[in-house]
């Protein structure tokens, strides 16, 4: 009997797909994000145009046949560019994102389970970081480097890791004084084991909620970039470029040129925001048992 | 879960506060504004008094107040913002279609030729005084000429066998002529409007009052103008003899004039100050031009449908033309690209590569035109070498170019007919890289353009963007052997015109070997010899002939030249002329009001 009742438990990972599934706003995100980026990575199957030359024999038409979404001020189909910069976006915003967040958690957690002197000098320097507007590092950054895709990765990332970095040293701090790794000190167990094996796992509740937001976060950075004209060189485009440009054609009414671009941008953010809200709820065991009272 | 159940109205909150701005700001984007005026373009009473602020072209920082020009600080509003303080002895003067050299706001009276054209005598015009009330005089010219003389490598503006060098005596006959003695007879147009542009005085008293030599003063003074941050506050600065003084000038670029209370030329201001302020990008320039931040502003050709919306609001809009043209730069001295581009087969592919008349139409919106040459296109017999593709590619598949990975690499390589040319090793790619300056669309769009049509015929082009004074500042003549060299191959500094010709559109300062201006270290014996020929003789053929020669040999890649920029200034601001080469006269501007009371906006 005892047995059986506890094949019936379902595991924690369980638990949490169950709860995330049960949240229909983070459903509905993870959709979304999944039509996006078959519309990005697909799309061009389906739709393929030439993104890399300019025609200006067929420059700012609007939505009609063979240019559902029209095309820009050099001639590019509307909507091949959208999938063409979503691409790009996503891409770096994605790897930016992760990046940002794998560094930030193992410096947190070593900051917070080493403590004393070490986690006092390496959150100065993360307070010392955090004290400079991120968006004029980047600009400044940007500037004096050529973009391309690993450029823009790393300059985000490197400002991007200070929020996961400080949320989960928070963690750490609060895991160090627990039984179970009193316990590993006695049996020998070392601090790379204590962080590796112990905190990083009891903290990915927080750093997977952390690193949804961090990914929409990078997205966004990566519009602001390119908003300010910092993107990556011609014909290379993305949804912030391509915002950047369309905006120069506003006065004449050529809403097809800023709109697309502006609700991907808004789509694919709040689609992160959905499933980082959904994935924190479904971690969260309180709101479990809240559920379940 | 409810919607809004727990934390997640936060973030939802934020999401629809962003998609609900982001509307709302392009809805606001539309033609709204604040009328500035009622009054038209004409008609109202002239007030004194008053405060203009002029927007500086997109990415334009004045970053250099000394009247001797230093290489990479060349640009336009440098130059217009120091006319303004310091008199130079002859400007030009639009006069119907032609310019002249006889503007009544130059120092000097007109020059008198003599001896067959091998000396020139000049007289400064009376009671023109200094700012601490020194009297201007011949020493100061002198002062100009010997500090020109003896560190002629460091001005910007020298070109060998020029001014100096072709002053053989510079004579003092009194406190207001002096004499120029020639080292042979020149062209006497030519010479007025070229060469004696450049003169200025300077207030020697107040500059080296410890005589000493002209190398130690130049030093002395290149140190103080390359401190732009204490442009404003220098006492050296405050000495002048033209209609305005420096009242402020930021590291951002923004220059405040307040009227120089001791001139007492014909052109005295009628402003109280004017502000010249720096944007990043024209559409920021535009932005700040809709709220009214700018008096005298301008519009990016993509509005110019959309013009008359700002004449709703009280402004006029002015198309400034400059009488200039524009180009590519080649490097010829790049280690690597270098002896690619000396090749005469591929640059004429390459300009058969650029499509100027639909660049112009359509990137352009109609606001530029092609450049076919070196000279105004009047001069000029058409464009010898037309947008044609088809041309261009047969071009290079004649001379050992075959294409692998959509990229051009050389076959047959050697200096003999039909092989790549000298210093074209086999495999080599035919790949370019363009430091084009940052801050226009269309400029952008004209290079994504260039590069597409490079790209479709297998020339790689890689385009790096960066502020005009970053491109000023790179694109400079250098030895194959300096490191700044390997720095750039192409580069583009022509948002509003590459180069704006003198008065007498030659070329020793362009395209003469060793010019100043000749960025890409062009060097022909033949060229040399044009221009030398519009320099010594008053044949208006000379200039034709250089005009067509240099447009045949293509020591750079004409594209589209741009206006100037499409002028939008209030209906109140009266008394501009946008003079095409580009000078400054903000001491002819004044505000009118519909009864002559001073107020309003700018008083």
């Amino acid at each position: 009997m005892t047995t059986l009742a506890l094949d019936a438990t379902p595991g924690p990972a369980r638990r949490t797909l169950a709860a995330f599934a049960g949240n229909k706003l983070a459903l509905t995100g993870a959709l979304v994000l999944l039509a996006l980026l078959a519309f990005c990575f697909l799309g061009p199957l389906i739709h393929p145009t030439d993104q890399i030359h300019t025609d200006l024999s067929q420059t700012n038409l609007a939505p009609g046949a063979g240019h559902p979404l029209g095309t820009t001020d050099l001639g590019y189909d509307m909507l091949g560019r959208l999938m063409h910069g979503g691409r790009t976006s996503l891409e770096v915003g994605l790897a930016a994102g992760v990046l940002a967040t794998l560094f930030g958690t193992v410096y947190g957690a070593v900051a917070g389970y080493f403590g004393g002197w070490a986690d006092a000098a390496m959150m100065r320097v993360t307070d010392a970081a955090l004290a400079i507007p991120a968006l004029f590092l980047l600009v400044v950054v940007a500037t004096i480097v050529t973009p391309s895709k690993p450029v823009l990765i790393l300059v985000i990332a490197s400002v991007a890791w200070l929020s996961p970095a400080r949320l989960v040293r928070g963690e750490a701090l609060a895991l160090r004084g627990r039984d179970y790794l009193h316990a590993m000190r006695l049996m020998g167990g070392g601090g790379g084991r204590a962080v590796f094996r112990h905190i990083l796992p009891n903290a990915v509740g927080t750093v997977m909620v952390n690193a949804t937001f961090q990914i929409a976060d990078a997205i966004l950075y990566v519009a602001y970039l390119s908003f300010l004209g910092l993107s990556l060189p011609p014909p290379a485009a993305d949804w912030g470029s391509m915002l950047s440009a369309g905006i120069t054609y506003t006065q004449v009414g050529h809403w097809w040129l800023i709109f697309p671009p502006g609700l991907a941008i808004v789509l694919v953010v709040a689609a992160f925001h959905c499933i980082g809200d959904g994935l924190r709820d479904a971690f969260d065991v309180r709101l479990e048992n809240l559920g379940r009272s | 879960m409810g919607v809004c159940g727990g934390r997640l109205c936060a973030p939802l909150g934020r999401t629809v506060a962003a998609v609900l701005f982001g509307f709302l700001a392009l809805v606001g984007c539309g033609p709204g504004g604040n009328v500035v005026t009622r009054l038209g373009p004409t008609g109202g009473t002239p007030v004194e008094g008053g405060t203009v602020t002029m927007a500086l072209p997109p990415a334009a920082t004045p970053n250099w107040i000394f009247p001797i020009g230093a290489p990479g600080y060349l640009a336009g509003y440098n130059s217009a913002i120091q006319n303004l303080l310091f008199l130079p002895l002859y400007l030009p003067e639009k006069k119907g279609d032609a310019l002249t050299m006889d503007s009544p706001r130059g120092l000097a009276e007109p020059p008198r030729y003599s001896d067959g054209n091998k000396t020139v005598t000049i007289t400064l015009k009376k009671g023109y005084r200094w700012s601490d009330g020194k009297p201007v005089t011949t020493r100061d010219v002198k002062f100009w000429f010997d500090l020109i003389q003896h560190n002629k490598q460091e001005w910007a503006g020298y070109s060998p066998g020029l001014m100096p060098d072709d002053v053989k005596k510079f004579e003092i006959t009194g406190d207001r002529t002096f004499r120029l003695r020639l080292d042979r007879a020149y062209n006497p147009a030519w010479f007025t409007a070229n060469e004696l542009q450049d003169v200025v005085a300077l207030p020697v008293h107040a500059w080296n009052p410890g005589h000493e030599g002209p190398k130690k003063t130049f030093a002395r003074l290149m140190r103080h103008a390359r401190r732009f941050s204490r442009f404003a506050t220098d006492p050296l600065w405050k000495t002048v003899n033209g209609p305005w003084t420096v009242e402020k000038w930021t590291t951002s670029g923004q220059v405040s004039l307040t009227p120089n209370k001791k001139y007492r030329g014909p052109d005295t201001p009628h402003l109280d100050r004017v502000i010249l302020k720096p944007f990043t990008t024209a559409d920021s320039e535009f932005n700040v031009l809709r709220a009214g931040g700018v008096d005298y502003g301008y519009i990016p050709p993509s509005v110019m449908a959309r013009s008359a919306a700002f004449k709703q609001l009280g402004y006029r809009i002015d198309p400034w033309e400059g009488w200039a043209v524009t180009y590519i730069v080649l490097n010829y001295h790049h280690p690597a690209a270098g002896p690619l581009l000396r090749q005469s087969y591929l640059r004429q592919a390459l300009q058969h590569l650029i499509d100027q008349k639909a660049i112009s139409r359509v990137i352009w919106h109609g606001s530029a035109a092609p450049t076919l040459g070196p000279v105004p296109a009047s001069l000029l017999h058409g464009e010898p070498y037309p947008y044609d593709p088809e041309r261009a590619r047969t071009l290079l598949a004649a001379h050992g170019w075959s294409e692998r990975d959509g990229v051009l690499r050389c076959v047959r390589p050697g200096g003999g007919a039909g092989e790549c040319g000298t210093g074209v090793r086999r495999g080599r790619e035919l790949r370019f890289s363009l430091l084009s300056q940052s801050g226009s669309t269309e400029t952008a769009n004209t290079m994504q353009a260039i590069k597409s049509e490079f790209g479709k015929a297998g020339i790689a082009l890689d385009i790096r963007q960066q502020p005009l004074n970053t491109v000023l500042g790179t694109t400079v003549p250098c030895k194959r052997t300096e490191p700044l060299c390997a720095q750039w191959q192409l580069g583009f500094f022509g948002t509003q015109g590459s180069w704006y010709f003198p008065p007498d559109p030659s070329g020793e300062k362009i395209f003469a070997t060793n010019a100043p201006s000749n960025m890409g270290s062009w060097s022909d014996r033949h060229t040399d010899r044009l221009i030398r020929a519009t320099e010594y003789s008053d044949d208006p053929t000379a200039l034709c002939d250089y005009g067509r020669e240099v447009a045949r040999r293509l020591p750079v890649l004409w594209t589209p030249n741009p206006a100037y920029q499409v002028s939008v200034i209030r209906n109140d601001l009266r008394g501009v002329d946008q003079n095409p080469t580009l000078t400054l006269a903000p001491q002819d501007w004044y505000f009118v009001t519909a009864d002559g009371r001073k107020g309003g906006a700018g008083a």
